[in-house]
């Protein structure tokens, strides 16, 4: 369906080549996965297979690139490629044009030369495929990242595409929307599709994936299935995959690690309500975290995670009850007040860069809070992070994982006791977690109380050292406080789930 | 937080009308609007138009443009007062009580007039295009744009203009929230609002020049821009879109008897 024979490619304006005498063939019905690190060029990969290189990017390239049998210069357009191949990218939020998911997935169709009913059933069938089908009048803003990506597959599918080539599509989504689009790929392999897909989430594309590409410097090292794969010390290394199943249960196991009321709490949030226009988003929550700890607050979209740690640096007051950080009442704090004791890492980095360089990106925060020696702050805190060779770049053209650090590094430095990450894992490959990751351990090791969101069971299994569950706006469960069986079946069921997707 | 210009589901009468026949109505507001400089029969076409959403129940969004609609109209006054003098004057910006520059800026009733001929203008036209928006779902928008033979290129763009406003909304709020935890104070005065934009604004647009390249392959891709060839809506003229327009071009023809009968006396 796909070849790429001794295919080379370099970008415009490049020297050194993006892809390398790369051969590929994807067989009909056969679902390949390409995986790599960071720069291996698993993306031009995907834009070389789908034509999207030769018709829209220019560059110089060498060797032949097929779809269907045919050379993909033969197609006269990209709308032409579209009838066959599908691409959907790693930004949900571009890829939605109309304000309905059902007028997104019906336009396509109206494009198509076939009688009314057949493109009607068409659209029934796709719907109910993507999971999509309840979403029909809803606008995209309302929808979330999961959801967006499912949508943006039918609307690929209803152009009766036989192939699709998914770059990244769960880069940007927590981990319910991933396992969500993983059954729905398995779903269209059921189908007799054709997939390939670029992913570094991989424990639960191992058993999906018929076929594995390990991408590197633009060249294929190995090719095989994934158990074979995997069998390469090497490669295992690069991924950071570990085949086991997490036990997730040392919570469980070994008790709680410190006594409660040892020493005075640094947070304090005393029978918290929080109402959204009348919507309950939180409800009478209690809870008590002492200066060191490192705590994951896990539990479903919607349970309140975020509006819980909104409330730490006074983003959101109290509909009733109270929140007490470092000895400050938020009610009675204002915002920048309280960023003095609790610094707020976003999910996405991009929602707060927009300085020239590094340097004056970092100096933002202490600048605004007038704090002393500026310059010494920026230092020690871009040294933390690893960016100090980068401090006169532009921080919108650092990596990913960059990005990611550095905005840890505008909160260090305005030196808060607290820090709050809201899914510090999002879009990082596995290098790039632990790196973020063993950041933050490294912080709570300085000292500094560590809150964290997450939907990502590994993260709080390896750094965690207690685990509140919210549900529904309650405080369900706390390991520290007699909760740690409700913990462990609820990781224990999750890495199950994760690991469910031999069926 | 209240969404501007989006598309409101529901079943009232706006609704059923074919977009076409909805784009025929702001097309005759709008020459009215223009043709016509009596206050009174502009007044007149503003109420029958709010009148209008109040009967189909979509009177809420026109509502929530109140403050929009005072500060345009205060504005757009204070402009023709400053900036024409014609009539009677009937006091001043600055009183002449007021020693050495009382008594600088008269008000005439001409500029007031003027300015007041402008606003209502002004609204009886944004009040025709909210009902529109807000009562057709844009998809259902484009084909009509298309079937006036606007090229499929400007209806997209229309189109993606009014899915991304509420969406630029959101992300503006989260970008806020972030430079907030950051202790970013917004600033006052003018330039003080001006400068601390800066932190908000800049992220806001590279994000959304960052998605454009996604965007422009996407819609190549699922062949938005091929021309329409089956609708799997029915989309023809119905018989109370043929009433509509009826009713439409007989008001329009009272309207223009009453604003010629106007200045013939």
């Amino acid at each position: 369906m796909i070849a790429l024979e001794d295919y080379s490619y370099t970008y415009p304006g490049r020297s050194e080549p993006a892809l390398d005498g790369v051969s590929l063939r994807v067989r009909q019905g056969e679902v390949l996965l390409v995986t790599g690190p960071t720069g291996a060029g698993k993306t031009t990969l995907c834009l070389a297979a789908s034509g999207i290189l030769k018709h829209e990017f220019g560059g110089t390239a060498a060797g032949r690139a097929l779809l269907m049998g045919r050379p993909v210069e033969e197609y006269a357009d990209l709308s032409a490629i579209g009838r066959h191949v599908g691409v959907v990218f790693d930004d949900p939020e571009a890829q939605l044009i109309f304000t309905t998911v059902e007028e997104e997935v019906a336009s396509g169709l109206e494009g198509i030369d076939l009688p009314r009913e057949v493109l009607l059933q068409r659209m029934e069938h796709v719907l109910e495929l993507t999971a999509t089908a309840d979403l029909r009048e809803r606008a995209p803003h309302t929808l979330s990242g999961g959801q967006k990506q499912r949508v943006a597959v039918a609307a690929t599918l209803a152009l009766g595409t036989e192939i699709l080539v998914l770059d990244e599509p769960t880069s940007e989504l927590d981990e319910e929307g991933t396992q969500m689009l993983f059954r729905i790929i398995q779903r269209l392999k059921a189908e007799g599709k054709t997939v390939l897909i670029v992913e570094h989430k991989l424990d639960a594309l191992f058993s999906l994936a018929d076929r594995m590409v390990f991408l590197e410097g633009g060249r294929i090292l190995a090719e095989g299935t994934p158990d074979d794969l995997l069998r390469d010390e090497r490669i295992r290394a690069v991924l950071h995959t570990n085949p086991k199943t997490p036990s997730f249960c040392r919570f469980g196991a070994e008790g709680s690690a410190g006594a409660i009321g040892t020493t005075a709490p640094i947070i304090r949030i005393e029978g918290l309500v929080h109402e959204y226009g009348g919507v309950r988003a939180l409800n009478g929550l209690d809870l008590s975290i002492e200066p060191g700890e490192f705590v994951a607050v896990i539990g479903d979209n919607g349970s309140g995670k975020t509006t819980l740690i909104k409330h730490l640096v006074g983003l959101l007051k109290p509909t009733q009850g109270r929140v007490t950080v470092a000895g400050h009442d938020t009610q009675n704090e204002t915002i920048t007040g309280m960023a003095r004791h609790v610094g707020l890492v976003f999910q996405n980095p991009d929602t707060m860069l927009f300085e020239e360089t590094v340097e004056r990106e970092v100096s933002f925060g202490p600048t605004n809070l007038g704090l002393d020696d500026i310059a010494g702050r920026v230092e020690r805190a871009l040294d933390e992070v690893g960016l100090s060779a980068h401090r006169q770049d532009y921080p919108r053209s650092l990596s990913r994982g960059e990005r990611q650090r550095l905005a840890v590094a505008c909160i260090i430095a305005m030196a808060p006791e607290v820090i709050v990450l809201d899914e510090p894992t999002t879009g990082l490959d596995a290098a790039e977690s632990t790196r973020v990751m063993a950041l933050a351990s490294r912080l709570r090791d300085e000292g500094r109380t560590i809150v964290m969101v997450t939907h990502n069971m590994r993260i709080v299994e390896d750094y965690a050292d207690r685990i509140v569950l919210l549900e529904h706006g309650d405080l369900v469960a706390d390991s520290q406080n007699g909760g740690e069986e409700v913990i462990c079946q609820r990781l224990c069921s999750t890495s199950r789930e994760a690991a469910s997707f031999t069926v | 937080m209240p969404e501007i210009m989006q598309y409101i589901p529901g079943s009232s009468i706006f609704h059923r009308l074919n977009p076409l026949t909805k784009i025929l109505m702001i097309v005759l507001v709008a020459v009215l609007a223009v043709s016509t400089s009596s206050l009174a029969l502009l007044g007149l076409l503003v109420v029958a138009l709010f009148l209008a959403a109040v009967a189909t129940r979509l009177s809420r969004p026109l509502v929530q443009q109140l403050p929009l609609l005072v500060s345009l109209v205060l504005s757009l006054l204070l402009l023709t007062v400053l900036s024409m003098q014609a009539g009677e004057t009937i006091g001043h910006m600055i009183p002449s009580a007021v020693p050495l520059i009382g008594g600088a800026f008269p008000i005439t009733t001409g500029a007031v007039e003027f300015g007041l001929l402008l606003s209502l203008r002004f609204i009886a036209m944004l009040f025709g295009f909210q009902l529109l928006v807000i009562s057709t779902q844009p998809h259902d928008l484009v084909h009509a744009l298309q079937r006036l033979r606007l090229p499929v290129d400007y209806a997209l763009m229309f189109l993606i203009a009014l899915r991304f406003i509420p969406s630029l909304q959101l992300e503006g709020q989260r970008i806020n929230e972030a430079q907030l935890a950051r202790g970013y104070n917004p600033g006052t005065g003018l330039r003080g609002v001006i400068r601390t934009l800066i932190p908000i604004i800049v992220p806001l647009v590279s994000n959304s020049l960052g998605r454009a390249n996604v965007l422009g392959l996407t819609i190549d891709l699922r062949g938005y821009r091929t021309p329409r060839r089956v609708s799997l809506r029915d989309r023809s003229l119905k018989r109370r879109d043929f009433a509509a327009i009826v009713l439409l071009l007989v008001l329009s023809g009272l309207f223009v008897g009453a604003s010629l009968l106007g200045y013939a006396a």
